[in-house]
């Protein structure tokens, strides 16, 4: 059923959301089509990736005592509360569900067309590999204190991969990443979780703190997550050709116990330090 | 690619060895598919598996992946080289880059799995 289902939750802490999120992989695979849920963070966040060390995430000062959680997903660790978070969850049958660049390029560009509708330019990084981002892509206000060792591959923002959507800098002849996606691919489903980092969030130190899309643009009032994610859903449904389901209730409704279920793994110990 | 290979839908190769054990790696199809692989962790040694389940998992620069047993019994024996050389999962999927031989419960169940006819048409019917 070509149909794409959405839903638009509140704020939930982290182990609550991963959860969620791994339900929403098993609707996917229920329902045979592509669903999407936007969500919120209780408290800023970070969220490590599903092979990063927790190590590495106890050494970076700049997020210490801020709440972690470990998604089932891959890539860099995300510092969410000022970003507009999404879970995407498409069968491996599914045209965008039989290799992970189909999908990363399927959502992401459809992110390019709304912002360019807002007059923002940005663009997919090109193929070519992953690389860390050089510390003159960064604000130079930041880049002047950061570190330039391995940690600042830890961060999701300090990666690139193709198809991550960058746009210009603050400084001339310079990018910066603004939205980055990882999958956790499952039997015969796909699950992606990615961050369109729209504000600076200011309740981390600086050196966990990226240009967001707000300090990237003159001129231009950024919308809120609840319209741009709208507007993003309605096109990737265009793109797919697809029937759009917009749900009024949240994703969390009806399934309270199945959520709570799932998420007692994301508050342990061993989930979280488990690399 | 050896015609004595089986193969799980899920992308994994079984080929029977001499002795009971089998060994069990990842299809070309699935490697080329992931790319810019990055990490893998391998089951332990010891560990008693089920047919379908996850017994590792390999992260490219994108997707972290689940390994599943294409059949169960035993983990007898790693290919603890491979997360340190995972281009060997490109270069020799079938040979140097198997993941894991398994003593299994009930060899029987070998028969469920697709033989190379099948996996190909399997991987062809993948949308692109």
């Amino acid at each position: 059923m070509n149909t794409l289902t959405i839903w638009w939750d509140g704020e939930a802490d982290g182990p609550t959301n991963m959860a969620a999120d791994e339900c929403l992989a098993a609707e996917a695979e229920r329902r045979g089509s592509l669903v999407l849920r936007f969500y919120g963070w209780s408290d800023t966040t970070i969220s490590l990736g599903g092979f990063q060390k927790i190590g590495d995430a106890r050494q970076v000062e700049a997020i210490r005592g801020v709440p972690l959680v470990r998604r089932p997903s891959g890539g860099g660790a995300i510092v969410h509360g000022s970003d507009l978070t999404y879970a995407a969850a498409v069968p491996k049958s599914h045209p965008w569900g039989a290799s992970p660049q189909v999908f990363y390029d399927a959502l992401h560009g459809g992110m390019v067309e709304v912002l360019a509708e807002l007059g923002i330019r940005a663009w997919p990084h090109p193929a070519g590999g992953s690389a860390a981002v050089s510390s003159r892509e960064r604000t130079p206000a930041v880049a002047a204190d950061r570190p330039s060792h391995d940690e600042a591959q830890f961060f999701c923002f300090d990666r690139r991969a193709s198809g991550d959507l960058v746009m210009a800098g603050p400084a001339e002849g310079t990018s910066s990443k603004i939205m980055g996606s990882a999958q956790r691919r499952l039997a015969s489903v796909v699950l992606q979780h990615g961050s369109l980092l729209l504000r600076r969030n200011t309740s981390v130190g600086s050196l966990a703190c990226y240009p967001a899309v707000a300090d990237l643009v003159v001129g231009i009032a950024v919308p809120d997550e609840a319209v741009l994610s709208r507007a993003w859903g309605r096109r990737i449904a265009r793109g797919l050709g697809a029937t759009l389901r917009e749900e009024d209730s949240p994703f969390f409704r009806g399934r309270e116990s199945e959520v709570a279920a799932q998420a007692s793994r994301f508050r342990e110990e061993w989930w979280t330090a488990r690399r | 690619m050896a015609a004595d290979l089986k193969f799980a839908k899920t992308h994994e190769w079984v080929r029977p060895e001499s002795g009971g054990v089998v060994t069990v790696g990842i299809s070309s199809y699935a490697v080329e598919a992931l790319t810019d692989l990055v990490f893998m962790q391998l089951p332990a040694v010891g560990r008693k598996v089920k047919a379908g389940e996850s017994f590792g998992e390999i992260e490219s620069v994108k997707a972290v992946s689940d390994l599943y047993a294409p059949i169960s019994g035993e983990i007898v024996e790693v290919n603890s080289a491979l997360p340190g050389k995972l281009e060997t999962l490109g270069k020799d999927p079938y040979g140097d880059g198997w993941v894991a031989r398994i003593k299994p419960d009930n060899p029987a169940e070998l028969d469920g799995l697709l033989d190379r006819t099948a996996y190909d048409a399997l991987v062809g019917s993948q949308p692109h």
